[in-house]
Parts: C-alpha cells; sequence; structure tokens
C-alpha cells in the first residue's frame, strides 16, 4: 500500500493537467468511429458513440474548470497533448492500445476497455505500486511513474483526496479567477452541464461527475439522475438491447438496437498523413483537417483561459471539423487497398518543436510502435 | 435531458378493452393542445384516452430520423414532406394548392376548396401534430388583440384579456421552452410579471438580422397621423438555448431534449440548422411528442392511435356527448378498420381548428348559433424580395430568428390589418424555391459545375433577403369550414370544405406592407425582385395591383370563443355552449388571429381549460345527493374561474 501523491498544488496541477489529457485523448478515436458510420444508418450506435463524445468534452470541460479554480492555465496545444494513434491510454495502462478505427466489433471492444469500470481490490488501496498489480493498470500518477491507479474513477478519487488534503493545508487553494469558470450558459448537453468550480464542494462534484459518467463508479449501471454510464452504452451495443432502469448488467431488456455492421466506410486505421500519396487532393484535405483540429484546440485554450464565451463558436467550428472527416473517410486512399483516408489527428501543426517541461512531466502521452 | 417514451405506449391500450372504460376524459388528437391537456389531467390522477389519428408507432429517436431522411430524399421540401402519406389519416398538402375558378372547387387535395383565394395552409396528422412542422415563433398576442371590435371596430372581442391570459402564457412559455428576453418582448402593451423570465435566454439575431438592422433600425413610418420608428427584433422561439440561471426564482430551467422509448442524448441546444420547418433535424424545437412522452408516463393516460374521429354522439335530451365513435384502422394504407366507441365523463377536441369543425359537422352538430366552422381564420402572407448590396450570410441560422413588430398594434387597425414582418435567415426559399432553384439555374442556364458553381451559389444566396409580412385576417362568418357527404376521404369520413377570401381590411394591410417593403428595399440600397405571378394560385388583385397571398398554418376561428352562447361556440372555458361535457379547444376557439402565431396561445388556452375540467369533473363527480322529494339535483353549476 502507498500513501498519498498528492502533497501540494503543484501535485494537484499536474493530476488535473493529466486529467485533461486523458479526457481528450478518447475523443479523436470517438468521432472517427462515428463519422465513419453511412450517413442515415446504424442510428443507435452512431448516437451511442456520439453521446459518449459529447460527455467527454463535458469531462474536458469540468477537468479545466478544476484546474482554472486553482489558478492553473488548461493548455491543449501543449505538445503531446494529442496523442499519436495508435496510442496506450494517456494513463498507462498496458493490456490494450487505443487505435483509430472505423465502427465494427473491435472498436466497440476498445470502446468498453476505455470505458470500463474497476475497482481497487482493497478499500484503501487505491494507488498501486505497478509490480503488485495482477493485472494491467489504467492511470499512472502523473508525480510517480511508477504508481499506477487501478482505474479511472480512482484517479480521480486520488485527486478529490487530495483537494481535501491540500486545501486543509492551503485555504487560499481556490484561488482562480471565478471569470475563467465555464457555466452551463456556455456549455450544455444532454448529459448534464457544466459545473462552475470555486470551491471544494463544487470541484468534488466535477470531479465525481466525471467519474459517475464514465464508468458507473458505484452506483451500478445508472447513476442517480438515472444517466447510463458509457461502459454500458456501449455495451448495449455488444448485447443488442438497450437497458432499463433497474436491469441486470448482462441482461438488459429495453428495446433492441438495430445495428449493420456493414454500413460503414472502412477507414484505414490510425491512419497516418504519410499513408496519403504525396501532393495529393486528399492528402490536402488530411493536412487541412489537422490544422483546424489544431485552430480549434486553441479555441478551446483561450475559451478556458478567461474567454468562456467563446464556447459559442466552437459550434461552427465543430460543424467544420465534421465536414472536414466526412470529406475524408468517403474517399478511398489511393494505395491501401480500397480502405477508406481518416483523419490522423497529428498534431501540432505548423508550430515550432519546444518540448514544455512541465508537460513532459505532466501530461505527455506515451506512444506505441506502430 | 432526453424524454422518455413509454416503450409500448403507442399500442399499450387495446381499443376493444378501452370502449368498455368510461374514461375521465377522452380527447381527439395528440397534438400540442391534446398532449397538454392529457398532460395535465393525467397529472391530476384522472384517466385519460387520446384518440390520434396518425399512425401509431411509439416515438423513438430512430423513428424521428426516418422523418429526416424522408426530407432529405424528397424532391420536393414542403412542409410535409417529412411525413409519410397515410390513406386514411390524410394531410392537406400546400403542393395541392391550385387556382380556383369560380363554381370549380379544387379537390385535388385532402381539403377541398371552394375559393374563392385559393390558400396551401396545412396541418399535420402524426403524433405530435403541426408542430411537428411549425417553425417554433411563440410570440403571445398583444393585449389590443383582445378587444378589436372594442378599440378598432374590427374582428371579436374575446371574453378574455391578456391579464387573464398571462399567468398561462408564463406557464405555455415553460411547456414549450421559449428562449426569449423579456427586454425585447416587452413592447405594444405586451407586459410581463416584475421578475419574470423566459426559461431560457433569447436566441441571437442572425447575420442578415443584424445588417438589415443596420439601416432599418429608426426608420421613420408614419401611418394614420402617427409617426414610429421601425427596430429589428429578435422573435421569442420555443427552441432550446441557453437556459436562464434566475428562471423560476433562480430554479433555473432544464432543457427538454429528444424524445425516444430508449435513453439518448440530442435536443439539448439550437445548432442553426435552416429546416426548422419541416423538422428540427437535431429536436432542439419543442414538438408536443415532448409532451406527450410526459402525459404517457401516467398510467392513467391511454392512447389509441389509427383512431380517427368518425362521429360525437349525443343525448338529445342533455346535450350531452356520450361517445365518440371512431374507425380504428389496421393498416397505414389498408382499407380494413375496425368501428370502436370512446366513452368519458368529458370529451375534448384537440384536433384543430378545420378537424374540429369537420368532426362536429360531420355528426349532425351545427350549435345553435350556427357558428360551428365559421370565422375560420389564417394569416395571409404577403412576401417580398430583394438582393442585398453587400453579402449577408444569407442561409446561416435559423429559418427566422428576428422581425419588425412595430406595425403589430396601433390606431390604424381601425382602418386596416396590422402585421409583423419576419426576416428569412432561408433567402428567397419561400417565394422562389432557393436555393435549389439557383442551383438549377446556374447549372441548366448557367452550365456551371465545381467551384465555380459552388461560388455560383454562395454569390446569388448570400446576398437574398426575404421579407414576409404577416397580416392579421378578422373574422368572417363566411370563411367557413363545412362538410358534403359527396366527398369523404378513404375511411369514409367526410373531408372538410373550406371558403375562404380576404377582405378589403385585409387587402389594404397587404398593400401597405408591398409599400412599406419597397421603402425598407430602398434604404438598404437592396435591389427589389419581387414580382407577383398573376398566374399563382393565390393571386388577388386590390385597389389594380395584384399580389401573390399565402397561407399560414395559423388555423383559428371555427368555433369562436364568447360570453354568449347565440354569438359563440364556446365560453371562455372553451367548453361547448350547447353539449356542456365537450370542450372544442385550439385556435378555433380564438375570436382574433391578429399577429401572433397561434401555437403559445394555444398552449396558454389549454393550460387554463384544464383547470376548469378538473373542477368540472370534481363538481360532477361528487356523490348525487337526493333531495327531500326524491328527484336528483340539477347538473352543477357552471364552473367560474
Amino acid at each position: 500500500m502507498t500513501g498519498s501523491t498528492i502533497d501540494n498544488r503543484h501535485d494537484l496541477i499536474e493530476y488535473l493537467h493529466r486529467a485533461m489529457v486523458l479526457e481528450h485523448a478518447t475523443i479523436p478515436p470517438y468521432l472517427t468511429a462515428y463519422y465513419s458510420i453511412h450517413p442515415t444508418t446504424n442510428s443507435d450506435a452512431a448516437h451511442i458513440i456520439r453521446v459518449v463524445a459529447v460527455e467527454e468534452m463535458l469531462h474536458l470541460t469540468l477537468a479545466a474548470n478544476v484546474l482554472n479554480a486553482i489558478g492553473g492555465k488548461p493548455r491543449l496545444t501543449r505538445h503531446g497533448f494529442v496523442p499519436s494513434y495508435p496510442t496506450y491510454l494517456p494513463d498507462g495502462e498496458r493490456d490494450f492500445t487505443v487505435d483509430l478505427r472505423p465502427f465494427s466489433h473491435r472498436a466497440v471492444e476498445t470502446f468498453c476497455k476505455i470505458e470500463r469500470p474497476a475497482m481497487a481490490p482493497r478499500g484503501s488501496a487505491r494507488l498501486l505500486p505497478v509490480s503488485d498489480l495482477a493485472r494491467p493498470s489504467l492511470v499512472t500518477s502523473p508525480v510517480d511513474e511508477g504508481l499506477r491507479f487501478y482505474s479511472i474513477g480512482e484517479f480521480y478519487a486520488e485527486i478529490i483526496e487530495g483537494l481535501e488534503t491540500v486545501a486543509a493545508k492551503e485555504p487560499d487553494l481556490f484561488r482562480g479567477d471565478p471569470a475563467r469558470q465555464v457555466g452551463p450558459e456556455h456549455f450544455y448537453s444532454g448529459g448534464g452541464s457544466a459545473i462552475r468550480v470555486t470551491d471544494l464542494a463544487s470541484a468534488r462534484r466535477a470531479l465525481r461527475f466525471i467519474a459517475d459518467q464514465g464508468e458507473g463508479f458505484d452506483h451500478g449501471i445508472h447513476d442517480e439522475d438515472g444517466e447510463l454510464a458509457h461502459y454500458y452504452r456501449f455495451r448495449q451495443l455488444q448485447l443488442g438491447r438497450y437497458y432499463q432502469v433497474d436491469d441486470d448488467p448482462e441482461h438488459p431488456t429495453g428495446p433492441e438496437l438495430g445495428i449493420d455492421w456493414k454500413a460503414v466506410y472502412d477507414v484505414k486505421v490510425s491512419a497516418r498523413l504519410s499513408d496519403y500519396p504525396v501532393d495529393s487532393e486528399l492528402a490536402a484535405v488530411a493536412r487541412d483537417f489537422n490544422a483546424d483540429y489544431w485552430e480549434f484546440l486553441g479555441l478551446l485554450d483561450d475559451a478556458f483561459n478567461g474567454e468562456p464565451s467563446l464556447l459559442q463558436e466552437a459550434i461552427w467550428h465543430m460543424f467544420r471539423l465534421r465536414d472536414g472527416i466526412n470529406r475524408l473517410v468517403r474517399n478511398p486512399l489511393p494505395g491501401s487497398d480500397g480502405l477508406h483516408a481518416a483523419p490522423t489527428f497529428e498534431m501540432p501543426v505548423g508550430v515550432e518543436s519546444t518540448p514544455d517541461v512541465s508537460l513532459t512531466a505532466g501530461g505527455a502521452v506515451e506512444a506505441v510502435t506502430r | 435531458m432526453y424524454v422518455k417514451f413509454p416503450e409500448g405506449a403507442a399500442k399499450r391500450t387495446d381499443a376493444a378493452a378501452a370502449a368498455d372504460v368510461l374514461y375521465d376524459a377522452v380527447i381527439v388528437g395528440g397534438g400540442v393542445a391534446g398532449a397538454i391537456i392529457a398532460s395535465r389531467l393525467g397529472a391530476a390522477g384522472k384517466s385519460v384516452l387520446i384518440l390520434e389519428a396518425g399512425p401509431g408507432e411509439d416515438i423513438t429517436l430512430k423513428g424521428y430520423e426516418d422523418y429526416l431522411d424522408r426530407f432529405y430524399s424528397a424532391t420536393s421540401k414542403d412542409n410535409q414532406s417529412p411525413y409519410p402519406v397515410v390513406a386514411n389519416a390524410p394531410m392537406p398538402r400546400g403542393t395541392d394548392a391550385r387556382r380556383i375558378f369560380p363554381g370549380v372547387p379544387n379537390t385535388l387535395g385532402y381539403i377541398v376548396q371552394n375559393g374563392p383565394l385559393a390558400t396551401d395552409t396545412t396541418y399535420t396528422r402524426v403524433l405530435g401534430g403541426t408542430t411537428m412542422h411549425w417553425e417554433g415563433k411563440t410570440p403571445r398576442m398583444l393585449p389590443e388583440d383582445f378587444r378589436t371590435r372594442t378599440l378598432y371596430g374590427e374582428g371579436a372581442d374575446w371574453p378574455l384579456t391578456y391579464d387573464d391570459l398571462a399567468p398561462y402564457y408564463n406557464e405555455a412559455e415553460f411547456e414549450l421552452g421559449v428562449s426569449a428576453d423579456v427586454e425585447d418582448q416587452s413592447y405594444l402593451g405586451v407586459a410581463f410579471d416584475e421578475d419574470y423570465v423566459f426559461p431560457m435566454k433569447g436566441l441571437p439575431l442572425s447575420y442578415l438580422d443584424r445588417m438589415v438592422a443596420k439601416d432599418v433600425d429608426g426608420m421613420p413610418v408614419e401611418l394614420d397621423g402617427v409617426r414610429r420608428e421601425l427596430h429589428v427584433r429578435p422573435w421569442p422561439q420555443a427552441r432550446n438555448g441557453i437556459p436562464n440561471p434566475a428562471y423560476n426564482g433562480g430554479q433555473g430551467y432544464v432543457p427538454r431534449g429528444a424524445v425516444s422509448t430508449y435513453q439518448v442524448e440530442v435536443g439539448g441546444r439550437c445548432q442553426g440548422n435552416n429546416n426548422c420547418v419541416p423538422l428540427c433535424p437535431v429536436q432542439a424545437k419543442y414538438n408536443a411528442g415532448k409532451t406527450l412522452a410526459v402525459a404517457l408516463q401516467s398510467p392513467h393516460v391511454h392512447m389509441v392511435a389509427q383512431a380517427v374521429a368518425y362521429k360525437v354522439h349525443v343525448d338529445h335530451d342533455t346535450g350531452r356527448v356520450t361517445e365518440i365513435e371512431y374507425r380504428h384502422y389496421d393498416q397505414p394504407d389498408g382499407t380494413g378498420f375496425t368501428t370502436r366507441r370512446a366513452r368519458g365523463r368529458l370529451f375534448v377536441l384537440a384536433a384543430n381548428a378545420v378537424e374540429n369543425p369537420r368532426l362536429m359537422l360531420a355528426s349532425g352538430l351545427n350549435s345553435s348559433s350556427g357558428l360551428m366552422g365559421r370565422n375560420f381564420m389564417d394569416h395571409a402572407y404577403l412576401l417580398a424580395w430583394a438582393l442585398l448590396p453587400e453579402v449577408a450570410g444569407t442561409f446561416r441560422g435559423t429559418n427566422c430568428t428576428g422581425g419588425i413588430t412595430d406595425l403589430r398594434g396601433g390606431g390604424f387597425r381601425s382602418r386596416q390589418a396590422a402585421f409583423a414582418i419576419d426576416i428569412h435567415n432561408d433567402g428567397w426559399g419561400w417565394a422562389r424555391g432557393a436555393p435549389m432553384t439557383d442551383l438549377v439555374d446556374l447549372v441548366d442556364a448557367g452550365g456551371r459545375y465545381g467551384e465555380s458553381l459552388r461560388q455560383g451559389l454562395v454569390d446569388r444566396v448570400s446576398r437574398q433577403l426575404q421579407l414576409a409580412f404577416m397580416i392579421e385576417v378578422p373574422a368572417n362568418p363566411s370563411n367557413r369550414v363545412t362538410v358534403d357527404p359527396a366527398y369523404t376521404d378513404h375511411l369514409g369520413n367526410m373531408r372538410p370544405i373550406l371558403s375562404y377570401d380576404l377582405p378589403d381590411y385585409t387587402m389594404r394591410g397587404v398593400a401597405y406592407a408591398r409599400q412599406l417593403s419597397k421603402q425598407i428595399f430602398a434604404r438598404l440600397g437592396a435591389e427589389d425582385h419581387t414580382q407577383y405571378d398573376p398566374d399563382f394560385w393565390g393571386y388577388a388583385v386590390y385597389g389594380g395591383e395584384g399580389y401573390e397571398i399565402r397561407g399560414g398554418n395559423h388555423l383559428a376561428g371555427t368555433h369562436m370563443m364568447g360570453g354568449d352562447p347565440k354569438t359563440s361556440v364556446v365560453d371562455a372555458n372553451q367548453r361547448s355552449w350547447d353539449h356542456r361535457n365537450l370542450y372544442l379547444v385550439g385556435g378555433g376557439s380564438m375570436p382574433t388571429v391578429s399577429t401572433s402565431n397561434v401555437t403559445l396561445t394555444i398552449a396558454a388556452l389549454c393550460l387554463r381549460s384544464t383547470h376548469a375540467m378538473l373542477a368540472q369533473l370534481a363538481s360532477e363527480s361528487a356523490p348525487i345527493k337526493i333531495t327531500a322529494t326524491g328527484a336528483t339535483q340539477d347538473r352543477p353549476q357552471e364552473v367560474a374561474l
């Protein structure tokens, strides 16, 4: 058993940067699968993926709020913020990698792994030495790479406990400018709204919300508001039925889902710009998409750094991103045996590489060799 | 949050078994009026049976997307294009409108049109009714709209005032989820409770609106000796925007998203798609399915769909309705049906201002006032279109975000009709079929393709400005809905026959509107392209000038409310004077249509009426006391509110 890894505000800031990296890292795989689905087909599957993607955007925003509340500065345009796919999940999980895949059984399997619930084997032993784990862990500690969490939920539990510890020692922990908070008027989706974080209680609420919505925490398949956790949303795609309240996790009893696994553009898995024929029109579209995505991250940076109302602009940015992905996935990628093109999410775009020290310590994503 | 439609609710009620149930209320129609009344009665523990003429499938996100697919792939993008044609519950369709020649009615569409003026007015017979295709504008009526006879000698006075209805407007704005700001909507006497805020903050004006406002704001207009200034003002709209944290004394408001039997997350916030009409792609726009789904969550609320009311049966001694006979069809397009009856303590006709009188008249119930079906009203729409001198981003935003409302009221109404003006974000779509017609023209006449075609289209449509004048039509007994056994539909129901013309009062408003449009275009430096086609089905000549007049789908007036049974069909509670356990609800009860889109007022009237219904149920289901002489007491007294 290991004690708390969070001792001061700096540690908390590192953890929250990592939380943002983690929340964002799931979005490109979800978007790729979502947009690979032929338009007007697979309504059930498309909506399930879409909801989770949208809620990850909310989680990213909530993590930014907590970070802002303690005087941190969110930065989505740092090196390494966007992983290079395929990747291990930003936090050190080693039993699977995350690819950018078309909608498929394999993609859903990965999504379930990303969102799977896990409970610490022993009540107080949230954080374990890597060697102590029988199965691979999901999350590493940003302050001690040798330590890993048993699940994302516990990663957040660690942060909550850290906030409590540090708040007790540093009365001015929540020193951030409240004007930097993203509130419900700036962001809402069906699955909850942005929580302004100004103190320990609201920070706790925001982080618990993320954990609950992802894996169900310890409330079962639905959260307190009756909302289905992400893991179970994806399970519905494997089990072929929607859950209803009080269902056994293995036996949903709601309406049947209709899935057509073939009504999908078979995009190249984790495509890279280097897969595109040099100087082709398609390569230009792929580069343009990456530039648009990079610009979009820049917009979020500004929104999370004092201009929350800029999130309204994010709406048309996202339409543009959608159009960009659609242009790619509908076209075969020359020289790839009929596989279709796909966005590569290779970031950064058009900026000099100046590694950010605090990021390499706190938020960098570890790529896997291809 | 999504709105859960209880799985199987569309089919869970067995029509045969329901025939043996005496419901507290039988409601005809699953649109906004029926849904609101069902939800409130159900919440009060009353048993309710809804009869819905449209196909009976649960409302799901997938079903909604079938509507969308049908719309996307349809050649004609008219109001009904998303909705399947069901022979057993036919719908009028704008594309059926034809010029009418004297003595030759147009029988092409579902509504038989006698004219003399043709109309393309429509309503939608699916679960959720016409709120499926409505645009979502929700202006309140002006205080003066309730007293136009007294103030201006036109139309009819209401037995209600604005103040009577105001609390129900508040409630209706909650139910429909209205986005607006009080400071924008307080004009021409419209007042709000102190501290009132709309559930959601006002939606922003489009770039086009702001371009128009730049030159039009402050434009002086002299009418009837009174000088006033025009201003571009945002419309209140029943589409999800930013929830106002100050709503309900700081409780805030949770927007209602999409409807489905399973958990979905769409419909949170309007994204500015440009096809509110005929269908919001993301369900950010209110439709009555949202209310209906909540209503059906009550175990007391039953629904039988594919059930077309055929006849209202009345006890001729008491005048009370005993049952509604309906035809329950097996398949949307099959010929098989079963005749069923529905029994209740109260009956509510919530079909709409054409279907309500159609059913009553088909049942031989003309009303003692003789006014059933008379005083049909709609808005007369006059369009004017021009090209702005610079690109104004037309086709961005929802169909309509802003307009000019300064001529909705005033002393001039003793001479000519009032109107509201919409600035259309969809360019010349309504008038001339943009952008499709522009596309066809660029390809066929211009030989454009590729990049040049794309740029050409942008160049053409993004300067388009279309103003739509929504002009009031006062009540006129000869504008009416009738029936004739010679005209029946697939199920043997008599079809509505519409006789319709515009009075000079309205035409004076039309002529003035056209003049004003020229002045506005001149002020904007816009090139006026308005040309009215003498062959257009709704071509009307006044003062030597011809105009294209279109319908507004804002049906009203056919069972007008009033304080006197001799001059009205229903009372202020929408309760029939002749049949005391019958309510005819909706636009048909409105004595004036004035210059408000009707849905919000329909919702407010129905919310108000539910109180009368509950009071009537409470009094009539109380044990009947036997007097000393052994005679039963009279029926309970009228319910006063």
